[in-house]
């Protein structure tokens, strides 16, 4: 298949018919040169990043926490587990405001212009679902900690105030909420991760690279 | 007139000195007993449903006055089902072994108007502690009384949930008791 060269004063966005799009060799990979002479960036900037992939790391952490806790019996180390779950939700809260406030600010690279209408929509749609649960999580996690009595106190020093005064039923309400959401977010997780393979190694596109730092340069063709 | 008007006003007090000193009998459905705890600054809360206090409180003479009040283990709650299991287990308070916990009154002194210091001895799982606890009395227009206060005990003093709960400073050792009693007019 022959490979047209994105020139470039060609447009960066749309649909365009160039399936094979490759930054020239002349401009550096992460930046696209417009019609005006300015650049903009193709990679995720590095707050973003950094954002990105610790909250990949807490998801991790709380998840195997999670995991354990609920399989342990009623013990200090439960205790213990349970506090860490809770700090490190908090956290990842914190930092879902903190990536959507940086998201407004700075708006992610453009998406590869070959990318179907359809593409783009779905991927659209896959990111606001995970900061939805980003969100929906931790909030969950919190209400059903208040009902159940259990105040979240951040590191063990800062109280978060509870919204709902403590009751038994609710509690278990809640708690099946968090746990769906829970499932639902590694089922949404997962189609991400696929998502991004499918771009790297299918596509062959750039979309993954966006979210990787420089260091990590795609081999030219 | 004026004379026997007197005498039934001071045949009133007198009664009325007399009832008061005698127990007055509790109103549980309207009393709490309260203690709170912390893990890793969480404060966890419960109390026990079921307990009976006899108060004999003479505000005139409270050197006299005693009380004796006694909790059922057993009603302990936190409305947490798995708190509550663990709380009256074995480690912690063994309601099989320790049915109950007992405060007896040993001296009563008035420290203020409506304000008690009540000496006593306070027996939790078994082992036996003197504590000084503060009380409050409001009188009620509907002619009960509350008494309630707070005091603080060591769960150490009474070997309450050893072992590993002692370890890494998950649980505090502190615990806050707070009580409100309210006792119904005297027969």
């Amino acid at each position: 298949m022959p490979r047209i060269v994105a020139h470039p004063s060609a447009p960066l966005d749309g649909a365009g018919q160039a399936s094979g799009y490759r930054p020239s060799a002349s401009i550096p990979y992460d930046r696209a040169v417009t019609d005006h002479d300015r650049t903009i960036p193709l990679r995720y900037s590095t707050p973003a990043m950094l954002g990105h992939w610790l909250v990949v790391l807490l998801i991790v952490s709380t998840y195997c926490v999670a995991w354990t806790m609920v399989s342990l019996r009623i013990s200090p180390t439960q205790l213990r587990l349970f506090n860490y779950h809770k700090w490190i939700g908090v956290t990842i809260f914190a930092l879902a405001v903190l990536r959507v406030l940086w998201r407004l600010w700075r708006p992610p690279p453009p998406l590869p212009i070959q990318m179907r209408p359809w593409e783009r929509q779905a991927a659209e749609i896959m990111h606001r679902l995970l900061y939805l649960l980003l969100f929906a999580l931790p909030l969950s996690g919190w209400l059903m900690s208040s009902a159940k009595g259990f105040q979240t106190v951040y590191f063990g020093v800062l109280p978060i105030p509870d919204a709902l005064s403590k009751n038994a039923a609710l509690g278990a309400a809640l708690t099946s909420v968090h746990v769906a959401l829970t499932w639902l977010l590694l089922g949404l997780v997962s189609v991400h991760v696929l998502a991004a393979l499918k771009h790297q190694l299918v596509d062959r596109d750039t979309v993954l690279w966006r979210m990787l730092p420089r260091l990590s340069r795609p081999k030219k063709h | 007139m004026l004379v026997s008007a007197r005498i039934v006003a001071a045949a009133l007090l007198l009664f009325a000195g007399a009832v008061a000193a005698a127990p007055r009998p509790l109103i549980a459905a309207n009393s709490r007993i309260e203690f709170s705890i912390k893990e890793m600054g969480v404060t966890v809360s419960g109390q026990f449903t079921r307990f009976d206090a006899i108060i004999d409180l003479d505000p005139m003479k409270p050197e006299t006055s005693s009380a004796k009040i006694s909790v059922d283990i057993a009603s302990l709650t936190t409305g947490d089902n798995d708190a509550d299991a663990i709380a009256v287990d074995k480690p912690w308070l063994d309601k099989a072994t320790f049915p109950q916990a007992l405060f007896t009154s040993s001296a009563v002194k008035r420290v203020g108007p409506d304000r008690y210091e009540v000496k006593g001895a306070l027996t939790i799982r078994g082992k036996t502690r003197a504590i000084t606890v503060p009380l409050t009395t409001a009188a009620q227009s509907n002619g009960s009384v509350v008494a309630s206060g707070s005091f603080r005990l060591q769960r150490s003093d009474f070997g309450i949930g050893g072992g590993e709960w002692n370890e890494g400073d998950v649980v505090a050792n502190d615990v806050a008791v707070t009580f409100h009693l309210v006792l119904g007019a005297a027969h």
